[in-house]
């Protein structure tokens, strides 16, 4: 080949990557064992009702959509699962505040069939926030992501109009399935929907991306009650993440986690 | 005639950005085509196809009649069809390896659903129809159905050019309204081909068009001066509205100056949405225009990496799609952040150099006449699509 070339390509990438190479990393809950960097909420527009209703001390119901992870299977039981462990995070930071964290999620439901469920089961239950964790089953069967980017937009708008705050969460992140499944369409998809519509998005494949990536969690477990264990602990650590993201606007909790980005 | 080496270089950039947008979680992927347009590399990769088809396959016809003719795209369509069906055999390899980790995962349930060795019959005999194409297997069976249409349209150019170019442009519109113009894929209910044959149609034959008679001058318009105006505005807007949105990607901060939202009708993928086509039209005749087809950059050393992969591009694109199958472990196993997926990057486009670079060796020591792309026999090196 030609040196002149690869000479110029090494020196150039090498550059790039020295410039790159990322600072010191803050993030929201030091003390746990599974923080998360301030980045994945800095940008995210603010939930200020729930935030009110919260501080409040007034009946807040917060409506969970979502597949197998947040129904909850790989851990055993819906107590285990994220919105649970929501629940119970929530409780303790507002203990005046009788918080519900109703999990409406069924395994492999797909985006349209949760839109469809909207106006039957979610906006009777008058949810200040709904958290609607989506996308995979989309992924999984490369469902037309024009089609998908529709079903999310027409069920965010409907839950606005039932006066509801939502957070969009995306896909579980996995070492195994990048090369079968094709997700970066969907997550694309996520995001522009998220930001058009001025709604948060809880980068749940980009957190837990980043707990494997800090060795705070091995996803991987072959045994099966290890990965019990493993589902259990990565449901609490998901569930107080949230529980982190839903109230960054309440007054007591942001002075609680100092403002800034590691960008 | 000499080769024009425009074709050759773009076809090298778009394989390198496929490569490069198809690592997962690959920060690379900011700065491939589709940070500076509405197009990506697909469209690019599509319309040159089509460009060169025209030039290869609309002579042909003309200097050896359609039967000839028909038998060296035919020809083309198998090599196209055994390298798809090469990818589908690395995919199921990579399916069967994973399958057992993921059912003893936490993703048992959710992800299970990709599991296609359920009914290994079905996937494998829907695969080999082109139904069933699994992630990043998708440009191919496009590009054999375009491809085995070719020499009815070719021959239905020389008779009404018009008919079928308003055919062909209408049939691309057609779809734009109504979505269920879609060919359906395995596994259903209501999966259909990432990239729509009826939209996609639009681009390639205009390719085809442009490069059998636009080459020669026989399409006046496309030297108007207005065109060329229209086409660097168009690109100019692209440009700006997509590279802000790029900025704001990564740093929120940056404000959008023209939402995605009443765009996203006219930005579809799977149908070519208009500014996708548009745009790729119009980088294109910018292109055609402003660089001269033997340019000295791109008979340069530095442009040179790009030329050969695109001259070889249906191997350096198969062996693409395995280097991000494989970058993908790595990235996936090791991590190492942005200096990582650099090095991977750059790892995999060096890979694909080197082989381009094996292969042109090979055919100048095999004696193979370079650079006459047209002269070659049967299934020439002007051919390589």
């Amino acid at each position: 080949m030609n040196p002149g070339f690869l000479r110029y390509a090494i020196v150039l990438i090498a550059a790039v990557g020295i410039g790159l190479l990322s600072g010191p990393v803050r993030a929201f809950g030091e003390e746990r064992d599974c923080p998360v960097p301030e980045r994945f909420y800095t940008f995210e527009p603010p939930l200020t009702k729930t935030a009110k209703a919260l501080a409040s001390g007034r009946e807040v119901v917060i409506a969970a959509l979502g597949g197998a992870s947040t129904v909850g299977l790989a851990a055993g039981g819906p107590g285990l699962a994220w919105p649970a462990r929501l629940a119970l995070a929530l409780a303790g930071r507002f203990p005046s505040t009788p918080t519900k964290v109703v999990n409406l999620a069924v395994a492999r439901q797909t985006a349209k069939a949760a839109a469809e469920r909207l106006d039957r089961d979610v906006v009777p239950l008058k949810p200040t926030l709904v958290i609607w964790e989506t996308g995979t089953m989309e992924a999984v069967r490369g469902t037309d992501v024009d089609d998908f980017r529709e079903t999310l937009q027409a069920g965010v708008d409907e839950l606005r109009a039932a006066k509801a705050e939502v957070v969009l969460m995306n896909m579980q992140f996995s070492r195994e399935t990048d090369a079968m499944i094709h997700f970066g369409p969907y997550l694309i998809v996520m995001r522009e929907l998220a930001n058009a519509n001025d709604v948060p998005l809880f980068r749940r494949r980009g957190i837990m991306r980043y707990w494997a990536e800090s060795d705070l969690l091995d996803l991987r477990a072959r045994d099966a009650e290890k990965r019990r264990q493993l589902a259990a602990k990565l449901y609490d650590c998901i569930g107080r993440a949230m529980a982190d993201f839903v109230t960054r606007s309440v007054p007591a909790a942001k002075a609680a986690a100092s403002p800034g980005s590691d960008r | 005639m000499e080769r024009d080496l425009r074709i050759d270089f773009f076809r090298g950039l778009a394989l390198f950005c496929i490569f490069i947008d198809h690592l997962p979680n690959n920060f690379v992927a900011e700065f491939t085509l589709q940070s500076v347009m509405f197009s990506d590399a697909a469209e690019v990769f599509i319309l040159l196809s089509g460009l060169t088809a025209g030039m290869v396959y609309g002579r042909a016809m003309e200097r050896q009649g359609f039967v000839i003719a028909g038998v060296r795209v035919y020809h083309r369509v198998w090599q196209l069809y055994v390298a798809h069906v090469f990818l589908f055999m690395m995919f199921i390899a990579m399916v069967a390896y994973t399958v057992g980790a993921l059912n003893n995962s936490l993703y048992a349930e959710e992800f299970g659903a990709a599991n296609f060795l359920d009914e290994p019959g079905v996937a494998v005999t829907k695969a080999l129809t082109l139904q069933f194409q699994p992630a990043f297997m998708h440009i191919l069976p496009l590009y054999i159905v375009l491809l085995a249409v070719l020499p009815f349209v070719v021959a239905g150019f020389r008779s009404w050019p018009r008919v079928i170019l308003f055919a062909s442009f209408a049939l691309w519109l057609a779809v734009q309204f109504d979505k269920r113009i879609a060919l359906s894929a395995y596994p259903g209910p209501d999966r259909v081909w990432p990239f729509n044959p009826f939209a996609w149609q639009g681009l390639f034959f205009l390719g085809v068009w442009l490069g059998w008679r636009g080459t020669r001058g026989e399409v006046s318009w496309l030297g108007r001066r207005w065109l060329l105006l229209l086409a660097a505005a168009l690109s100019l807007a692209g440009f700006l509205i997509r590279l802000n949105w790029t900025l704001h990607d990564f740093y929120d901060p940056i404000p959008v100056l023209v939402s995605g939202r009443p765009l996203w009708l006219f930005l579809s993928k799977t149908d070519l949405g208009l500014l996708r086509f548009a745009n790729v039209l119009a980088v294109a005749l910018l292109v055609a225009r402003l660089i001269h087809p033997q340019a000295r950059f791109l008979a340069s050393r530095a442009a040179r990496p790009f030329v050969i992969c695109g001259r070889n591009s249906l191997h350096i694109f198969c062996l693409g799609i395995l280097l991000s199958v494989l970058g993908h472990l790595v990235l996936n196993e090791f991590f190492g952040g942005i200096p990582m997926q650099f090095a991977v990057s750059a790892a995999g486009v060096a890979i694909m150099i080197s082989v381009a670079a094996l292969m042109e060796w090979f055919a100048a020591a095999q004696g193979t006449s370079r650079g006459s792309p047209l002269g070659a026999p049967t299934a020439g090196r002007g051919a390589r699509g």
